[in-house]
Formats: C-alpha cells, sequence, structure tokens
C-alpha cells in the first residue's frame, strides 16, 4: 500500500478544509471499498480524512413528512432501524441482500452511494480503463462484459453501479444533501446524483470536489404494504447483483396509484425505470400489464457481447418483483 | 494435548488438536516466530506472452526498509527441465526467475525483499518493467490445432467402440465442460526459509514433506539430507499444497542471498497465477446401450490445456474406463500448450470432472431409455474391474445407491421432468453414482513409549501432515487401539522430515497409510516388548510388559505397505449422491434443498472427522455447479476473477442440509485394518447430481459448468421435454 497521512477531524469543517489543503484527499467512512481499492492500488489518496464519527448518524423525522438519515450512519443500523423498516421497509429490504453482516456493519449510507463499480478492468491496474486511467481506453467494450450495461452506457464505459441501497432510493424518489467547502450545502433529487459515462467515466457522480454527503432525505413513508425487492446473483449471499428490480406499488381501488420502480446492475446509475412506471400508473395491477411494462422497460436496452442475457432476465426480473410486491399486501 | 479417555477407533471423538486451533496455538507456516526475518513480495508479470527487455528497480531500492529487489538478472542459477514441456509430479524442480520470458499473465518477474511485509509490497509496485509483447496463446477454441498426446497411457480402449455404437438401441454423444477452478485453501501459500552454509530449514505449507525436501535440494542442487522442512499444520491444500511451487524456491534463494532468513507469503490474489489450478476439460462422451439398458460403448475424450512449459494432464477419462460393465471403451487425453499457468491436481483430479461428464451422460441415457437413473447404474453394476480385469476389493456402489434411494424418498421424484411444483419453483431430484481410487502408500512411523506412575504414554512422530481433514486425531485413535491405552495418552507429532517418511497427505490415501503405519510401530513395538518379558500383551498389559523389562522408555519403528492382496485388486471407495433442487421459474436461480450422500469406503476411523470429509466435498461439488469459475480475460489473459468478491464460493444459505451415510464396511483386502479414502469421494459427481435434479426440474440439460443464472434464463428445454 502506498503511503498516506491520515486526519480524524472532529467538525465537518475541519474536514471540508482539511480537503482543501490537499486535492488528493478521500472521505474514509466504513472504508469497506475504500481500502480495498486502495491495497489493488486502483485509488492511491495521499490524505485520508475520516469522516465516519462526524454527527451525522442519527435518523430523524424531515419536514417534509419523511425521515433523514444521517450520511455517516451504518448500513445496519439504518436498515434495521424501526422507523425505516415500518415506513421504507423496500428500503430495509435491499439494504439487507447487500453484502454481509460484517461489511454492512461497516458501511456508512453516504459510502453505499460512492462505492465504485465492480468492473474487472477497473480493478486490475494493469488493464485499460478510462475510468480509472482516462484516455487508457476501455476494456471492458470488447472484453470480457458479461456483468457489464445494457443502458446509458457509452463507447468509454460499460461499467455499472453495484449498489443495492441505491435502487431502492431511486424508486423512492430520495434526495441527497451534499456539503462542500465554505459551509454552503445543497439538496439534490437522488436520480441527479449519479451520472451516465458519457466521456468522462472517471466521474461516478455529479458532486464538487471536496463535498461530503450529509443527508439522505426520504419522502413521506411510501409502499409500505406493496414492496419488492428481487435481487438475481449467483450465490445467495455475498455476490453483487447480476440485475436487481426495487418495486413499490400503491393501489387504491384496484389501481395503482403510485409506483416506485428501478433497476440495478444495468447503468452506471441506478436505472429508474420511468416509462413502465407512467404505463402501471392509473392501471390495474394484472400480470399482463406487467409484462407490458417490464417489455416497455427494456425496449430501449443496448447489449453487449456477452451480456444479452441480462435483457431477457430484466424482463422477468420486473415482472416477478411487481408479482411479488403485490402479493406482499401486509 | 488432548483429554479423551476413550479407547481405539471408530468413534466420533473431538479432534486432538482442535483446542490448540481455537487458542491460535496451531502454527501455520508463515506464523513461526524466527528471528531476524527478512520479508519477500513477488511481482507479478503484466503480459501474457513476451520477453523482459527493461527492469527499472532505482525507484524500489530507495525506499526505506528495501534490502535487495532480485530479478532474472541476479537471480541463482537453478537447475533447469531437461526437456521441453515436462511433465510434473509432486517432487518435480520448480526453477524460477531463470530467463527473461513471460509465459503468462501474472509469473513471477521479480521479488523484493525488505524489512517489513507493508515495506517490500510497496517497494513491489514500484519496480517497473519493459516488456516487448507477443500475441498469447490465451483462446482454448483458437488452440485445438496445437493439442497433442501427452503420453502413451492418455490413451486406452478396450474392445471395439465402433462396433459397440452400432450394436446400441440407443446412443448418445455430448459434450461437457468444466471450467479453469482454483484451490483456495484458508491458509495462504508460505515459507519461512533459512539458508545456512548449504543447509536449508523451512517452515512450508506444504501436503507431501518429504516431496517439499526434494524439489528444494534438487531445485539448488545440494543433498536432500541438508534439507529440513516443517509443517506441523496445514490449513487445507486441496491438492494445490502437494507440489512446492515458486515461492518455496523464492524464500530459500532469497534467504541464501541475504544471508538471513526470509518469508514469502503468497497472497490471495497471488493464489490465483501462482499456485494451481485446475483445467478447463472439454470433455466428448458417447455412450451405447441395449434397449434393456445394458451399455455396449462407452467413449470419452478430454481436450484441455497445459503451460507453455510444464505439462500436466486431468485424467477425466479414468472413471469411465472403470465406473461401469462395458465391453467396449475408449478413452483419450489431449493437451494444448497456452499461456496460463501449469495446472495441477485439484480434489478428486479427474474424478470430480470427468464423473459430471459421465455421470451426466448417464442420466441423459436413462431419460433416452425411459429407465430409472437409479436402475440403470445398477444394471450396468459389475464386481470387475473392466480396465484391469482385476475384481475389485470390495465394491458397494449398488448399496449405495439403492439405500441411499430409500433414504432419499427417491420414489417422489417427479417422472417427467418439469412438473412438479411449488409455488413460483421447480423441483428436481437428481442422483450420481461415485467412485474414487483409494490407493495406500508406503509409510513409516515411529513410537515412543514412556512409563509414568504405572500408566503408558505414547508419542508417534511421522512426516505425515493434517492439512486439516484430522490426520492427527485419527493416528491418535490408531495407536490407542493398537497399544490399548486412552487416546488422552498419545501425542502424536507431525509435520517434520527428520521423522519417519510418508507420502503425506494427497489422493485420499492419507488415512489408509498414515493409520497403518502408526499400527506397524505400535505392533513391532508390542512385539518386541512381548519378546523382550516373555509376557504376552493381552495378558499383562503394556504397562507390566515395560516394567518387567525395568524400562521407563521405549522407541520402536514400523512400516506397513501394499500387499500382494492389494495389488491383486481394483481399490477403489464408493458412493452415490442424491439432490433436491428447487429452480426458480422465471429468474434463472436454483436452491439445493437437501443432499445425501451415501459412501462406502471402507472402516471409519472417526465418523465426526470423515463426515467433516464429505460434506466439505458436497459444499466443494456444489461449488462446481454454483458458481466457482476463473474467467480468462479474453484479450489480454489475465485472470478478472482475481478475490474471493468475484471468485464465488458457496455460502451456508446455498448448502441446505446434507446428509451422510457410510455404509458399515471393513475392506481388509486393501490394507490390514481395512480402510479407504474419504476426503476425494465427497466431491466426486456431486455437480452430475445437481446437474441432473436441475434437468428433472425444468428439462433443461445444463451441460456447461457452473450453471450460474445468466445461464439457465436462457437455456432451452431438451427436445422431447413437454
Amino acid at each position: 500500500m502506498r503511503p498516506f497521512t491520515y486526519t480524524q477531524p472532529k467538525t465537518i469543517e475541519e474536514a471540508l478544509t482539511a480537503s482543501v489543503t490537499n486535492s488528493d484527499s478521500k472521505y474514509l467512512g466504513g472504508g469497506t471499498n475504500l481500502v480495498d481499492l486502495m491495497k489493488e492500488d486502483v485509488e492511491r489518496p495521499s490524505q485520508i480524512i475520516e469522516v465516519a464519527d462526524l454527527d451525522f448518524n442519527t435518523i430523524t423525522s424531515n419536514d417534509t413528512g419523511g425521515f433523514t438519515l444521517g450520511a455517516m450512519l451504518s448500513n445496519s443500523e439504518t436498515a434495521n432501524h424501526p422507523d425505516i423498516r415500518k415506513n421504507y421497509p423496500l428500503l430495509s429490504m435491499a439494504m439487507l441482500s447487500a453484502a454481509t453482516a460484517q461489511i454492512r456493519n461497516m458501511a456508512t449510507n453516504g459510502g453505499n452511494l460512492l462505492q465504485r463499480t465492480r468492473c474487472p478492468y477497473f480493478f486490475e491496474v494493469s488493464m485499460p480503463c478510462n475510468k480509472r486511467e482516462p484516455g487508457s481506453g476501455c476494456g471492458a467494450l470488447e472484453g470480457a462484459n458479461s456483468k457489464h450495461a445494457i443502458f446509458g452506457w457509452s463507447e468509454s464505459c460499460v461499467a455499472t453501479h453495484p449498489s443495492d441501497m441505491c435502487v431502492a432510493l431511486a424508486a423512492l424518489e430520495a434526495t441527497v444533501t451534499l456539503q462542500k467547502p465554505g459551509g454552503t450545502s445543497r439538496t439534490i433529487e437522488f436520480t441527479d446524483f449519479h451520472r451516465l459515462p458519457g466521456d468522462q467515466p472517471e466521474k461516478d457522480n455529479t458532486m464538487l470536489p471536496g463535498e461530503i454527503i450529509t443527508a439522505i432525505d426520504l419522502p413521506s413513508p411510501k409502499f409500505q404494504s406493496n414492496y419488492h425487492y428481487l435481487k438475481i446473483r449467483e450465490r445467495s449471499s455475498y455476490a453483487f447483483a447480476l440485475i436487481s428490480v426495487a418495486a413499490g406499488l400503491q393501489i387504491s381501488g384496484g389501481k395503482i396509484t403510485d409506483i416506485g420502480l428501478a433497476m440495478g446492475g444495468v447503468a452506471h446509475k441506478p436505472w429508474k425505470l420511468i416509462k413502465a412506471e407512467a404505463f402501471l400508473t392509473g392501471k390495474m395491477p394484472t400480470k399482463a400489464n406487467f409484462e407490458q411494462a417490464a417489455e416497455l422497460a427494456l425496449r430501449d436496452a443496448k447489449t453487449l457481447s456477452d451480456n444479452e442475457y441480462k435483457v431477457t432476465m430484466g424482463k422477468k426480473a420486473i415482472v416477478r418483483a411487481l408479482e411479488q410486491a403485490l402479493a406482499k399486501t401486509a | 494435548m488432548n483429554t479423551d479417555i476413550s479407547i481405539g477407533t471408530g468413534n466420533p471423538i473431538d479432534r486432538v488438536e482442535g483446542r490448540l486451533k481455537v487458542m491460535g496455538l496451531a502454527k501455520y507456516a508463515s506464523e513461526f516466530n524466527v528471528k531476524n526475518l527478512a520479508y519477500a513480495q513477488g511481482i507479478n508479470s503484466t503480459i501474457a506472452k513476451g520477453t523482459i527487455t527493461a527492469i527499472d528497480t532505482s525507484e524500489a531500492e530507495k525506499q526505506k526498509g528495501v534490502i535487495k529487489v532480485l530479478t532474472y538478472k541476479n537471480a541463482d542459477k537453478l537447475k533447469q527441465y531437461d526437456e521441453e514441456l515436462p511433465a510434473i509430479s509432486t517432487s518435480s524442480i520448480q526453477p524460477v526467475l531463470q530467463s527473461a520470458d513471460v509465459h503468462y499473465y501474472g509469473e513471477y518477474v521479480g521479488l523484493v525483499i525488505a524489512e517489513t511485509f507493508e515495506q517490500a509490497q510497496y517497494a513491489a509496485s514500484l519496480v517497473k518493467y519493459t516488456y516487448s509483447e507477443e500475441k498469447p496463446d490465451i483462446d482454448f477454441d483458437s488452440s485445438r490445432a496445437k493439442a497433442y498426446r501427452p503420453t502413451e497411457k492418455s490413451d486406452y480402449s478396450r474392445g471395439d467402440i465402433s462396433q459397440g455404437l452400432a450394436e446400441a438401441d440407443v446412443t448418445l454423444e455430448q459434450i461437457y465442460n468444466t471450467p479453469i477452478e482454483h484451490h483456495h485453501p484458508m491458509e495462504l501459500h508460505a515459507i519461512i526459509a533459512s539458508w545456512n552454509n548449504g543447509n536449508v530449514e523451512a517452515y512450508a505449507s506444504q501436503q507431501i514433506i518429504d516431496d517439499a525436501t526434494l524439489t528444494i535440494a534438487d531445485t539448488f542442487q545440494i543433498e536432500k539430507k541438508n534439507v529440513r522442512v516443517i509443517a506441523p499444520f496445514v490449513g487445507g491444500g486441496f491438492g494445490s499444497k502437494l507440489h512446492a511451487k515458486q515461492h518455496v524456491i523464492l524464500g530459500v534463494m532469497a534467504s541464501k542471498q541475504l544471508g538471513r532468513p526470509v518469508q514469502m507469503t503468497v497472497t490471495r490474489n497471488q493464489m490465483f497465477t501462482n499456485t494451481n489450478l485446475r483445467q478447463r476439460n472439454e470433455q466428448k462422451i458417447q455412450v451405447g446401450a441395449k434397449s434393456d439398458g445394458s451399455l455396449t460403448a462407452l467413449s470419452h475424450d478430454t481436450l484441455s490445456h497445459t503451460s507453455t512449459y510444464e505439462e500436466f494432464q486431468e485424467s477425466c477419462g479414468t472413471v469411465t474406463k472403470m465406473l461401469y460393465k462395458t465391453p467396449n471403451n475408449k478413452v483419450r487425453h489431449r493437451l494444448m500448450p497456452m499461456n496460463l499457468q501449469t495446472p495441477f491436481a485439484m480434489r478428486a483430479p479427474g474424478e470430480a470432472t470427468g464423473s459430471f461428464a459421465l455421470e451426466s451422460a448417464m442420466d441423459e441415457m436413462a431419460w433416452k431409455l425411459k429407465m430409472d437413473p437409479v436402475d440403470f447404474r445398477v444394471k450396468n453394476d459389475t464386481q470387475v474391474d473392466p480396465s484391469s480385469d482385476k475384481p475389485f476389493s470390495s465394491r458397494l456402489l449398488n448399496e449405495c445407491l439403492k439405500i441411499g434411494a430409500k433414504e432419499f424418498g427417491w420414489e417422489d421424484r417427479p417422472q417427467k421432468p418439469g412438473t412438479k411444483e411449488e409455488g413460483n419453483w421447480l423441483v428436481g431430484y437428481g442422483v450420481s453414482g461415485a467412485s474414487r481410487r483409494a490407493p495406500y502408500q508406503k509409510t513409516s512411523a515411529k513410537v515412543i513409549l514412556e512409563l509414568k506412575d504405572s500408566e503408558v504414554f505414547a508419542t508417534i512422530q511421522m512426516d505425515a501432515t493434517d492439512i486439516g481433514t484430522g490426520s492427527y486425531t485419527i493416528i491418535a485413535q490408531t495407536a490407542s487401539e493398537y497399544l490399548n491405552i486412552p487416546v488422552a495418552q498419545v501425542d502424536v507429532e507431525l509435520g517434520d522430515s527428520d521423522f519417519p517418511k510418508t507420502l503425506g497427505s494427497g489422493g485420499s490415501w492419507g488415512a489408509a497409510s498414515f493409520s497403518n503405519g502408526a499400527r506397524a510401530a505400535c505392533e513391532n513395538a508390542i512385539a518386541s516388548l512381548e519378546e523382550k518379558s516373555g509376557l504376552k500383551i493381552a495378558d499383562a498389559g503394556l504397562a507390566k510388559l515395560m516394567r518387567s523389562g525395568n524400562l521407563t522408555s521405549f522407541e520402536a519403528e514400523g512400516t506397513a505397505e501394499p500387499d500382494e492382496e492389494f495389488k491383486n485388486h481394483s481399490v477403489f471407495s464408493f458412493g452415490a449422491n442424491f439432490t433436491e433442487v428447487w429452480v426458480d421459474k422465471d429468474t434463472g436461480v436454483f436452491r439445493i434443498k437437501r443432499m445425501l450422500n451415501v459412501a462406502s469406503c471402507g472402516k471409519i476411523l472417526n465418523p465426526k472427522t470423515a463426515f467433516g470429509q464429505i460434506i466439505g466435498g458436497c459444499v466443494m461439488g456444489a461449488g462446481m455447479v454454483i458458481a466457482e469459475q476463473t474467467k480468462v480475460e479474453p484479450n489480454y489473459g489475465n485472470f478478472i476473477t482475481r478475490s474471493f468478491a468475484d471468485y464465488h464460493v458457496p455460502v451456508n444459505l446455498d448448502m441446505a442440509n446434507i446428509d451422510v451415510i457410510f455404509l458399515p464396511e471393513e475392506d481388509k483386502i486393501a490394507n490390514k485394518m481395512g480402510i479407504k479414502g474419504v476426503g476425494e469421494l465427497g466431491i466426486t459427481s456431486v455437480a452430475a447430481s445437481i446437474a441432473n435434479a436441475i434437468f428433472n426440474a425444468t428439462g433443461k440439460r445444463m451441460r456447461d459448468l457452473p450453471i450460474t443464472p445468466e445461464k439457465l434464463i436462457v437455456a432451452e428445454k431438451e427436445p422431447g421435454v413437454a
């Protein structure tokens, strides 16, 4: 591992200031991704700023009738929190399907949003990767790409975002609050937080240099009765999704009045299925409608040499997740 | 070391070294406290084929703590192979850093030695290599033209395969694929080496101590008696530690150059590229049978790869030669030299992969013949090994199948594929037969008896290893039985080349060989004591025998080896595996709901450790099906699955309930104690059992391992399935 300095600021202001003094800094939450990447020589920060113990580790009510998740709270504490289990069971379910209990105990909410792709070309420093080393090329485009994107990719990057939590947050239409050096903070829609690769795949998200995620805000409680997070993976635990679907339904008078639908494992960001959501809103929750929505959702898919299966899998996963959500009436 | 008061074998006692293990006192190779230790870190090539044209070590050498950087330019000159593409064994030489040539991606091209592990690792990343790169042979399909026959023994035939197929009422020809797999024992490969005036002492994680001393001695061209290898505890091997690999040589070389002890640990990433792997096998099976189910022909062609500098063949066809009665049989193995590391034996080499192909094909044939797959196998049983015409020492395959079918509830198996449903799941049952050669090796042991307060305490010494399998425990139980003293009064010391010689742990020969070796030493001790005292142990007991000779301590050695009876028979363990799987109708996901493994493997010395061996094998076999595979990057030739995050082994949730039944048996032809191997039988044919269950559940015939969701979701039903 490369030598680096380690600072433990006591306040967020100190943390932000420390990042300004060294543009080569990384904030450390649980370290479950950053430390791995440092061992692989992928991440090479010269300064580590530990932020896990800063005061952003609570869950509180917010003024939209929803709840605010502190960015430094662990994934385990969040997923198992009574307010989250009761009000956003879709989020709990997605979070608990991720990684292992040990990793969830360490991983922070802010860190979860910032975890980097699992693309093997990104992880192996002797391989070309535009995300790791802009201009070096994309090894996966014409290489081993069975686990790569089918939506929104570019010639320069076909990587996917690996998070489960973020897929649920996209379905729930959360917002993210960021604070930047100088003290000002801003709030953005969750779906605007991550970005598509375009010709700048080195940028996973729309954060500005030095910014820290302080909170994730959830709207008023949603999909408490009809929800499902479906994760298709190579083993029953401790594996990233080949495809995942977060589905939440609000049903009234036999019709879908509100819907949240997003996919993981298919794009550079959590992929909100806006067309499918629009199609199903106001319709009856029938299998035929679910299948039509799934067709609509995958219509724009663009496959690579090894990932054609994701189209079939994606359609089946959407239908199944919606069926399971429908069946789950509490 | 232990407190168990039971006497003899057959009891499910706890591991005698268990307490040491949970207290962290059982030391593995890298954990020995050796003074003045330096740390070495290997550097891996980043091309698959070519030549090093320049090396810049200046940055690395400037770093704090760095003692030396070794490359081919300043490495010791080692013994070279006499021939091109030599077939490697467990004691072959291991030349390393001998030229500028690169043979595969990740090959060692250098070594940094520093005062700390962290310093060595960081400095290793700073050594800069310039290569002249060539196009590597990394594509299986485009290497076919290079396929060759490794040895004459790679081919076998009896009868006439074409005639056998012509006589058949029903025939089958299919290709089955298994990917590259890796062993990944929990304990990383490691060595602490001390070179002292031409003498070598090494703590090394190896399965065969004597062969490790040979590899070191031959590679450095020194006398074997000047090499001592110590490995009291080995944290798993699965075949990857049978042979002392290049890191062992690098550790010794570094110590020789520095004049101080050096530790070298192979990192988890390097375990993919610098130890061993199970090669990818493409197996073509042809089967012919009469409509009554009697086999007329079995053919098994295996195409695989080796490296461009060493040869290793996994004998997938072995199982097809001997498992079923058929007059016409043909087996062939071909290898293609490719720019990948040299493969080597991995748990049940040949059988684990070969039985996936054969036992899948048997299931396909049973379906074509409209026969129950259990009945089809039973019908083709043979008590004589058709490949050698020798009778089997014992063969209870039919019993394994029949008893297993009854205990498993095989009669509930859906007759037609894809017809049993549970909610969103399709339910299927699968079966496979298993066989694994039960070798028995010449083994020596020493027993040291001490009389203390009218109780006799025994110490058994041998250079055998305990690779997590329970060698300490069964050797203690054996000595306890033959000396008729409690297990608690037996101490066992293993894993030191100063002890009497064995062939170590491998090939499922450990239990039979070690126990009989210990038995021979104990029997010799008793015979000598009886002769000296004129008393009989049965009447007087061991303590009285020693007292009457005025002895407070006594030593004896003994050697056990296969006799004529063994050589005149074909000696195998047999088994059957039954699996119930639930396959999701839509998502490509399947779950193993339950598994039953019936094993016929001679006398069971300790049902607890034997059970551990079988269920461990079943899990490893399930891993072959669920997700284990090492993927070669198609353009550069590196492995893209180089961590446990990407190389998926089963988790607890994948393996629901595994039951094991040991058929009561003592095979006295195999050896005097009636023991046969357990370690590899468990993994054998598990993959076929699961794949056959998936067919029964879905009508989809999955012939390429692993059966991942991405394959299962797009697979079509077999023609003829409704």
